[in-house]
């Protein structure tokens, strides 16, 4: 083989590695949720944090999967049909507002429940209007 | 004399409780669509605050910017942390009005058209008198609001670097779907 042909065939190889590692890079899955290390945080717990020091939550809470156990307040489908639940926390019309990526999700109001999902962050709601915000969690699943 | 008052309060009575109605969500949807010569890009929003009084025509919307999800969570990345700096700026809203009010009426099922003018706020720019028209439906007495309208980056001072010019759309498709089930 002469050197051109090695340095040829060197580049081509160079190029292919780079061209699957670009490839890998670009079609990384997102994030595991129900194989990720949790944590467990209660739906009171997880609003205080938000309200109290919204920093410190965000650097604890924020893109984590949390495993949240509460009551169902309400649940229902939002306009892409994903079953929503909401959790209560003891402040009045506060919830964790819970999003699931299923369509049918065999919830009932009053009941239960734990549910991973990764943090999205705190709406901060609407003052003028008087309507507080909910913590919001995303990409949900039922805790086994 | 005295019956006359009192119709007169019996009348303003029943308005004020008729018009003092203001109606929200914590779960309406907002996506965006990217077209470019490379790729189209869609993202959802299913968390999005919103509230409507129909009396007043005010209408808000709120999001947080961490909230929108793509097909691929490069794009997510990009997105986040490139683009609109999510940590810096996590909350994109409108806060406006419905300019044409007195067209539509919340008590009779129908579709209205509907405009709408107020304060655009993303990546920490807010564009004033920002106006886009939509409809608003009752079904059964629930109201919805549907929109779609373009967005110019540049009016919000996103960058866009010149190797993703052919990959990222200068201007932005916004669809707004929410629903408005709960009343404050």
């Amino acid at each position: 083989m002469s050197n051109l042909n090695k340095i040829l065939l060197l580049t081509l190889l160079l190029i292919a590695v780079i061209a699957i590692i670009g490839l890998v890079m670009w079609n990384k899955p997102h994030s595991d949720v129900e194989g990720a290390g949790t944590i467990k945080v209660s739906p009171d717990d997880l609003y205080n944090a938000f309200v109290k020091d919204s920093a410190a939550a965000k650097n604890m809470y924020i893109n984590k999967v949390v495993e949240v156990s509460g009551e169902v307040s309400e649940t229902f489908t939002n306009e892409q049909f994903q079953t929503v639940v909401l959790l209560k926390t003891a402040t009045e019309r506060v919830s964790i507002n819970c999003t699931f990526e299923e369509k049918e999700v065999q919830v009932k109001k009053g009941t239960n429940i734990a549910i991973k999902g990764i943090c999205d962050g705190y709406n901060s709601g609407d003052a003028d209007m008087d309507i507080p915000g909910d913590v919001v969690l995303v990409r949900c699943y039922l805790s086994k | 004399m005295k019956k006359v008052f009192f119709c007169l309060l019996v009348v303003l009575i029943t308005n004020v409780n008729a018009y003092a109605q203001k109606y929200f969500t914590k779960n309406g949807y907002i996506s965006f669509f990217s077209k470019a010569k490379l790729e189209n890009i869609k993202a959802d929003h299913n968390q999005v605050l919103s509230t409507l009084d129909i009396g007043t025509g005010d209408m808000q919307f709120s999001l947080l910017i961490k909230g929108f999800h793509f097909p691929k969570a490069t794009m997510e990345e990009h997105f986040n942390e490139d683009y609109m700096e999510s940590d810096k700026y996590p909350k994109a809203t409108f806060k406006g009005k419905i300019t044409n009010l007195a067209q539509i009426d919340f008590t009779k099922d129908g579709t209205y058209n509907a405009t709408v003018s107020g304060d655009l706020t993303m990546h920490g720019v807010t564009k004033k008198n920002f106006s886009t028209s939509g409809t608003i439906t009752i079904k059964d007495g629930k109201i919805s609001a549907n929109s779609k309208f373009n967005v110019l980056l540049k009016d919000h001072n996103i960058k866009i670097p010149k190797v993703m010019a052919s990959n990222i759309a200068e201007t932005i498709e916004i669809t707004v779907t929410c629903s408005y089930p709960n009343k404050t």
